[in-house]
């Protein structure tokens, strides 16, 4: 049989490049473009150079935004990470009624964002929401997340957390599974015990699906949107507001398509100086696995 | 063997059901009968004009054989998807509705001048329709929209709520709004915790009523920003001092448009300041726990002010544009025309329109329906627009709307929020 030269089959690959080029490449391109411009509607772009980013970098709405985005991701990423691996390994170690519970916990995922921000939004309404009555019925404080910003922040990262919690779950939980159970039989005779267990056989093999699950959360949720705008559009005094609320603010209610790029650009780049210690990790046991 | 290759998805199969695909649906609008005419607009403009056998365009879409279509969306959403229609080499949209603080000299350019088409075929009565309206149409010397629908903002309150506190009637003054604010911060009889008033903190409506209300305002018509600082300061004062004294709900900073409406319809708060085209939707039996007893009068101005001072209340009026780069325009001027008709105005009010033509409320096909017909045509009088329509107008609403949030959220003094605006709404002014 004849080896095909990679020219001959480009062909067969190009819908896929055709596909990536014009969805992603070349609206990116557009994107870099309109950020070293200034235009709005019924203006034509001219061209600034770099002014649109330093605008956006000097406002200090966009820092404050960019601080609350990277704190809610950092502390619900890794919330996420801590509650998956521990329902993970208890769905692992055999549960009565384990499909039952199994669709509970994955349940979250399978509901719009809008609905889950509308719905949370009522119970946790600060005069009238259920839970809030409870809360206060039982004497325990209450979420006054539509006046103190640090409580809107605590309410924004719990609704992220169980939105995005089964998306963990279930690579981890899928990843524990495919564990020998050879290897904890060897680890029980040779005298390890439940947590040495885990130290020693779980987590060195959950560690590519950990740093898969931490990465790919990293960049869905430094785009985090719906839950902050839905809830308190920003508020107080655009002291909840995250980056891609004040990319939106830009692009569709100030009509800044220049510094709205330039946001967009700052938040692709800072979204991947974030995870880049993971990018890392994931780099090197790609290359681990390829030698 | 043969059977499962012949049925066997190839790649020439998928290619050529793909490209078949194609075509068929290129075909499409070919099906089509009679000629459509597409609108942008809100879907309230296209509810006003009514349905089935009070569908007030129905004579002309039979005269004309036009199939009408509207793509509604929500106030902002909608500006922003005509502009990018319009800015667009060529769009299915004919007409689209516009709010009279957006067109800026950039944004008028991307509308058909509509005085030529009104001179070759004149709308009627066209002296009718309000000059204030039609002078905020006007950019550039160029008249680019037919001013269609204006919601006039007035004082709600619930007549059973100040029965129930011992209050006589309405007040006459912003000090007693505030006193009898106050006085209906209460758990009620039916055991519903009462705020007093219930208001946005998203709009610059609110903020901007308040500053009237001693005489000042944010910027005026010809672009001078906060004119009167005492007054916007004594306003804001107020708004900070009825949030203190839990007359304003302490969710007033998460507190958006449609809230308002509920809170009111459910006995949760005593007042509110709304269009007054909102009166059916407030007492309407099928929504609301007091239907009948939600009542509107002009909002009132402070005692302060000299007598016989009008209270200037903040009005916000729609217009129909025509996109220049729309196909048919000649078919968009012929609605434009027929809606912005007597006949038309008048029954799109009678269905909760803010009619913009001076007779309507004359009229007492709309006046027996409407009790406060008289009273929105005496707001109207001396109403005007929350701020002039210019490029960084948005910015300088958002950035206003910070500094009072902080301000009444006791985060900033009121001083030091009035300075705040003055300082940074300062360079986006025109």
């Amino acid at each position: 049989m004849r080896t095909r030269r990679p020219i001959e089959l480009l062909p067969l690959v190009a819908p896929v490049h055709i596909l990536i080029i014009g969805v992603i490449v070349l609206p990116a391109l557009h994107v870099a473009w309109l950020s070293l411009s200034q235009s709005s509607f019924g203006q034509a772009p001219s061209y600034v150079g770099l002014e649109n980013y330093l605008r956006v970098l000097a406002d200090p709405a966009f820092r404050r935004a960019l601080w609350n985005t990277v704190a809610i991701v950092v502390v619900a990423v890794h919330a996420e990470l801590l509650l998956g691996l521990m329902l993970a390994l208890l769905f692992a170690s055999g549960l009565p009624f384990r499909r039952l519970l199994l669709v509970c916990t994955l349940a979250p995922y399978a509901v719009s964002e809008v609905i889950a921000v509308v719905s949370w939004r009522y119970l946790f309404d600060p005069d009238a929401g259920p839970v809030t009555q409870l809360l206060a019925a039982l004497g325990l404080p209450v979420l006054d997340w539509s006046f103190e910003p640090l409580h809107a922040m605590i309410l924004v990262a719990l609704l992220t957390i169980w939105l995005h919690l089964p998306f963990t779950f279930i690579i981890l939980y899928a990843a524990r599974l495919s564990i020998p159970v050879d290897l904890y039989e060897a680890a029980r005779i040779d005298g390890a015990r439940p947590l040495q267990a885990f130290r020693r056989v779980t987590l060195p093999l959950l560690g590519p699906a950990i740093v898969v699950a931490l990465l790919f959360r990293y960049i869905f949720a430094f785009r985090i949107f719906s839950e902050v705008w839905l809830l308190t559009g920003g508020g107080p005094a655009r002291t909840t507001e995250v980056v891609a609320v004040y990319l939106y603010r830009e692009g569709f209610s100030f009509n800044a398509f220049g510094t709205a790029a330039a946001t967009a650009w700052i938040m692709v780049l800072a979204s991947l100086v974030l995870a880049a210690g993971y990018v890392a990790l994931l780099r090197r046991q790609v290359n681990a696995h390829a030698h | 063997m043969t059977d499962r290759t012949h049925r066997a998805l190839t790649r020439r199969r998928f290619i050529g059901s793909t490209l078949g695909s194609a075509a068929a649906l290129a075909a499409l609008p070919s099906w089509a009968q009679g000629r459509r005419l597409n609108v942008l607009s809100h879907a309230v403009h296209e509810r006003v004009l009514g349905t089935g056998e009070g569908d007030l365009m129905a004579a002309w879409k039979a005269a004309n054989g036009v199939e009408l279509v509207f793509t509604t969306f929500d106030s902002n959403p909608l500006q922003d998807r005509l502009f990018r229609e319009a800015s667009l080499p060529a769009t299915d949209f004919a007409v689209g509705y516009i709010i009279d603080n957006r067109p800026t000299s950039e944004i008028a350019k991307l509308f058909e001048p509509l005085g030529p088409l009104n001179a070759a075929a004149p709308i009627e009565d066209f002296a009718d329709i309000a000059p204030g309206l039609i002078q905020g149409m006007t950019v550039d010397g160029n008249l680019i929209g037919i001013p269609v629908r204006h919601a006039t903002q007035g004082l709600f309150y619930n007549e059973a709520l100040l029965e129930e506190a011992g209050i006589a009637g309405p007040p006459a003054t912003l000090e007693e709004l505030v006193e009898q604010a106050r006085k209906l911060t209460f758990t009620s009889a039916a055991g519903t915790p009462v705020t007093g008033m219930v208001l946005a903190s998203d709009l610059a409506v609110f903020p901007v009523m308040f500053a009237r209300a001693f005489g000042g305002d944010f910027i005026t018509g010809d672009f001078r920003l906060v004119p009167d600082r005492a007054a916007m300061e004594k306003g804001l004062a107020v708004l900070r001092g009825m949030f203190e004294a839990g007359a304003l709900p302490r969710s007033y900073a998460t507190t958006r448009n449609d809230d308002m409406v509920t809170w009111m319809q459910q006995g949760r708060a005593a007042f509110t300041v709304l269009p007054f085209a909102r009166n059916a939707q407030l007492n309407n039996p099928e929504q609301s726990a007091y239907p009948g007893r939600i009542k509107a009068i002009p909002f009132p101005g402070s005692a302060s002010l000299p007598a016989g001072t009008p209270m200037a209340s903040v009005v916000e009026a729609w217009a129909m544009v025509i996109p220049r780069n729309a196909a048919d325009k000649e078919l968009a001027w012929s609605f434009i025309r027929e809606v912005a008709s007597k006949r038309v105005t008048l029954g799109m009010a009678i269905n909760g329109n803010g009619p913009v033509r001076v007779s309507s409320y004359a009229d007492p096909a709309l006046t027996e329906r409407n009790p406060l017909a008289a009273v929105e045509a005496s707001v109207l009088a001396t109403a005007r627009g929350a701020f002039p329509p210019f490029p960084e107008a948005a910015r300088a609403q958002a950035t206003m709307l910070e500094e009072v949030q902080l301000a009444v959220l006791g985060r900033k003094s009121v001083p030091d929020a009035v300075t705040a605006i003055i300082d940074r709404v300062g360079p986006m002014m025109p």
